[in-house]
C-alpha cells in the first residue's frame, strides 16, 4: 500500500517525477506553493515541503521556509522537508517549528523514500548536524533532559551510531529505541523553540547575532525574513 | 683510531664475539708469555742443580716453546686453541708435571721457581679453559692435578703438605674461575650480537613502518587520481596529493613532517599546540564529496600538540580515504567531544558496507597509520565493524573520558 503523500515545490521535474521514482510513495497532490495546498486540504500522511519556493518569475511572493512550515503545521500537517539546504541552524530552525523531519535531496533515492516513509508513519528524522546541535544544548544545560537513557541515545545518535549499535550498547531493543528517539526529538524539539537566538548563541560559541537571519522569533511569520543567500 | 694499529688495542676491539674471542686470543699471549719471564730467571739454578741438566733444560725449553707457540697460534687465529692444540697443551703439561721428579733435585719440587712445572701449568690452565669442550677441559684439569700427585709423590712431608694440598686447590679453583670468566664473556657478547642483531632488525621494520605511514595515504590518494572522475572531485584529490607531497618530501629529507613548525616553536620557547576542531575541519573538507557531518562543537577548544595533531590527521585522512575507497557508504559523522576532566574523543562513523574485524587482516592504513601510530602518541584506538553494518572507529586521549564511562557504567546497571 503506498503512503499518501503532498509535494510542494516550485520545481515542475520534481513534482511531476515524484510518483515516479518513489514508487512507495502516492502523490495525492503535487503543488507550487503552500498557499495552494492549504486551498486544496488534501488528506495525506506527510507533505514534502521544498524550503525554497520563492521564484522571480512565477511566485516571487509566495510563503516559503519556516512560515512554509508554520502554516502547514497549523492545518494539522505533519511536515517532511526535503530540500538541497544544508546550513544546520537553517535546518535546526525548521525542526524547531515543527517540521517533523528533513531529508537531503542529495540522498539516494531509494534512501530519501525509506526516510519519508518514516516520517509519514509518525516517526522523525533530524539531520546529523542538528542533532549535533542538540547534543551540545543539552550538554550545556540549554536543553534538560530528565532521562539517562535520553541522554544516552543523544550521545549515541550524535556520533552516528545506528539503532542496532546503540540497542546493543544499552541492552534494549531496537523498537524500545525508536519510541524513544521519537519521543526524545519531540522533546527536544518543544525546547528548542522555546530557546531565543541569543541562548543558543551562547551555548554554541558563536558571537551574537549570529543567528538571527536564521531563526524565527514568534512575530516572524512574514516573507521576506528568509534569505536564502546569505550565511553560505 | 680505527685501522691496523687500532686492532691491537683491547680498548679499540669491538664488543662482539669475534671481538670477545679476540680479546682471549691476548689474554692468552699474556698469561703464557708472561709464565716465561717468570720462568727463565731460575733456569741457570736449575740447570746447576739438575740431577740431568740437559733433560732439565729440554724440558724447560718444552715449555717455553709450547708457550711461544700457544701464544702465536692463539694471536694469529685471534681466538684460543681448538681442542686438538689444547689437548696437546694439557698433554704436555701432564708430560712435564710427570718428568719433573727426574729433572728436578730432591726438595726443590716446591717453593721456587727453578720447579717451573707448577707454574707452568698453572699457566695451561688458566688459557686452556677457553676449549669449547667441557669434557677435554675436565679431563685436562684432572689429568693435571694426578700428574701434579705423581710429581709431589715422595717429596711432600711435614711443612709441604699444606702447600701441597693449597696448589692442587689452585690448580681446581683458577680452572673453574677461568671457565666460568671464558663462558660467561662468551655469553655476554653472544648476547651482544643477539641485541645489536635485533636492534638492527628493528630499525629496519621502523624504517619500513615509517616508509608505509608516510605514503599510504599518498598512494592511496595517487589510485584515486588515476580513476575516472569530476572536475570536482579530481580539483580535491589534487589538493590532498599537494598534501601527501609535502609530507613525503618532509620523509625524504630525514625530517619529521612538523619538525619545522616544532622547531620555530621551541626556538620561539613554546610548546606548538594544534587547534582540534580546526584540524578536523580542514581535512573533512578535503572529503566534501563523503557527505561528512563534522560535529566539533563539543571539542572547539581542544588544542593538542603539533606532533599528536600530525598523527591524528594523517589517520583521520586514512580513514576517510578507506571509506572512500572501500565503504560505499551514504553518510559520515566526524564527532569530536571534550570531557570536563580535559579528556577527548573523536568518534569517525560511516554507514558503508562495513567489514568482518575477525576474517579481515587490517592493511597499512587501519593498522599502521591508524593503530600504531596513534597508539605511539598514547592515543586509544578502538575499531568496530560488521558486515553490512559501517565502521566506527573511536579514539580517545587515552583513559576513556570520565562522562562516557559513567554512560557505560550506567548501561552496565541498568541491565
Amino acid at each position: 500500500m503506498r503512503t499518501p503523500v503532498a509535494v510542494v515545490d516550485d520545481a515542475s521535474l520534481i513534482r511531476e517525477s515524484f510518483g515516479l521514482l518513489m514508487p512507495r510513495l502516492g502523490v495525492v497532490a503535487a503543488v507550487a506553493t503552500v498557499e495552494e495546498l492549504v486551498r486544496r486540504r488534501p488528506v495525506v500522511d506527510v507533505v514534502l515541503l521544498d524550503l525554497h519556493l520563492a521564484n522571480l518569475e512565477q511566485q516571487p511572493d509566495v510563503r516559503q521556509g519556516i512560515a512554509a512550515i508554520r502554516a502547514l503545521t497549523g492545518c494539522g500537517y505533519r511536515v517532511c522537508v526535503y530540500s538541497q539546504e544544508e546550513r544546520r541552524f537553517v535546518l535546526a530552525a525548521c525542526i524547531a517549528v515543527g517540521a517533523s523531519g528533513v531529508v537531503s535531496k542529495a540522498l539516494p533515492v531509494g534512501r530519501a523514500e525509506q526516510l519519508i516513509i518514516e516520517v509519514a508513519s509518525g516517526g522523525t528524522v533530524v539531520p546529523q548536524s542538528v542533532v549535533g546541535i542538540l547534543e551540545v544544548l543539552v550538554r550545556r544545560d540549554c536543553i534538560t533532559l530528565l532521562s539517562e537513557r535520553q541522554r544516552q541515545l543523544l550521545h549515541g545518535r550524535a556520533r552516528g551510531l545506528t539503532y542496532a549499535q546503540i540497542a546493543k550498547q544499552l541492552f534494549v531493543s531496537e523498537s524500545t529505541l525508536r519510541g524513544y528517539w521519537l519521543d526524545l526529538t519531540r522533546s527536544l524539539s518543544d525546547s528548542l523553540r522555546s530557546l531565543t537566538p541569543s541562548e543558543i548563541e551562547r551555548a554554541l560559541g558563536l558571537a551574537p547575532g549570529d543567528l538571527l537571519e536564521f531563526w524565527s522569533g514568534e512575530a516572524t511569520d512574514v516573507k521576506d525574513w528568509w534569505r536564502v543567500d546569505r550565511g553560505r | 683510531m680505527s685501522g691496523r694499529n687500532g686492532l691491537w688495542r683491547v680498548a679499540d676491539l669491538p664488543t662482539t664475539e669475534a671481538g670477545v674471542e679476540r680479546a682471549f686470543s691476548y689474554f692468552i699471549a699474556g698469561v703464557r708469555l708472561g709464565t716465561i719471564a717468570q720462568m727463565s730467571p731460575a733456569v741457570h739454578i736449575g740447570v746447576a742443580t739438575s740431577p740431568d741438566e740437559v733433560a732439565y733444560l729440554a724440558c724447560w725449553a718444552a715449555a717455553a716453546t709450547a708457550a711461544v707457540a700457544v701464544s702465536a697460534v692463539a694471536l694469529v687465529r685471534r681466538r684460543p686453541l681448538g681442542a686438538a692444540g689444547s689437548a696437546v697443551d694439557f698433554a704436555l703439561a701432564c708430560v712435564l708435571l710427570v718428568l719433573g721428579p727426574l729433572v728436578l733435585a730432591s726438595g726443590e719440587r716446591i717453593g721456587t721457581w727453578v720447579a717451573f712445572q707448577p707454574g707452568y701449568v698453572l699457566s695451561v690452565i688458566l688459557t686452556a679453559s677457553g676449549v669449547r669442550s667441557r669434557a677435554l677441559w675436565a679431563g685436562g684439569v684432572l689429568g693435571i692435578v694426578v700428574c701434579y700427585l705423581v710429581y709431589l709423590s715422595g717429596e711432600v712431608e711435614g711443612d709441604m703438605t699444606s702447600t701441597a694440598v693449597g696448589n692442587v686447590l689452585t690448580f681446581v679453583v683458577y680452572g673453574l674461575v677461568a671457565r666460568m670468566f671464558f663462558g660467561y664473556t662468551r655469553r655476554i657478547a653472544h648476547d651482544a650480537d643477539a641485541s645489536r642483531a635485533r636492534a638492527a632488525e628493528l630499525a629496519r621494520r621502523e624504517e619500513e613502518r615509517r616508509a608505509q605511514v608516510m605514503m599510504h595515504n599518498g598512494v592511496a590518494v595517487m589510485r584515486l587520481l588515476t580513476e575516472p572522475g569530476t572536475d570536482a572531485s579530481r580539483s580535491l584529490l589534487i589538493d590532498q596529493a599537494e598534501v601527501e607531497l609535502r609530507r613525503m618530501r618532509s620523509y625524504l629529507r630525514g625530517r619529521a613532517p612538523d619538525g619545522d613548525v616544532a622547531a620555530a616553536y621551541a626556538a620561539a620557547g613554546s610548546t606548538p599546540s594544534v587547534v582540534l576542531a580546526a584540524m578536523i575541519k580542514r581535512v573533512c573538507d578535503r572529503f566534501a564529496d563523503l557527505n561528512v557531518d563534522a560535529l566539533l562543537d563539543l571539542g572547539a577548544d581542544l588544542e593538542l600538540p603539533a606532533a599528536q595533531a600530525e598523527a591524528l590527521e594523517r589517520a583521520l585522512e586514512s580513514l576517510l580515504l578507506n571509506v572512500r575507497v572501500h565503504a560505499r557508504a551514504d553518510a559520515v559523522v566526524v564527532h569530536l567531544d571534550q570531557g570536563t576532566d580535559g579528556s577527548w574523543m573523536l568518534t569517525v562513523r560511516d554507514d558503508g558496507v562495513g567489514f568482518d574485524p575477525a576474517s579481515v587482516t587490517a592493511g597499512v592504513g587501519l593498522r599502521e597509520v591508524v593503530v600504531g601510530e596513534l597508539r605511539l602518541r598514547g592515543l586509544d584506538v578502538e575499531i568496530e565493524s560488521a558486515v553490512d553494518e559501517g565502521t566506527t572507529v573511536t579514539i580517545s586521549s587515552g583513559p576513556e573520558p570520565s562522562a562516557v564511562r559513567a554512560d557505560r557504567d550506567a548501561s552496565t546497571g541498568a541491565a
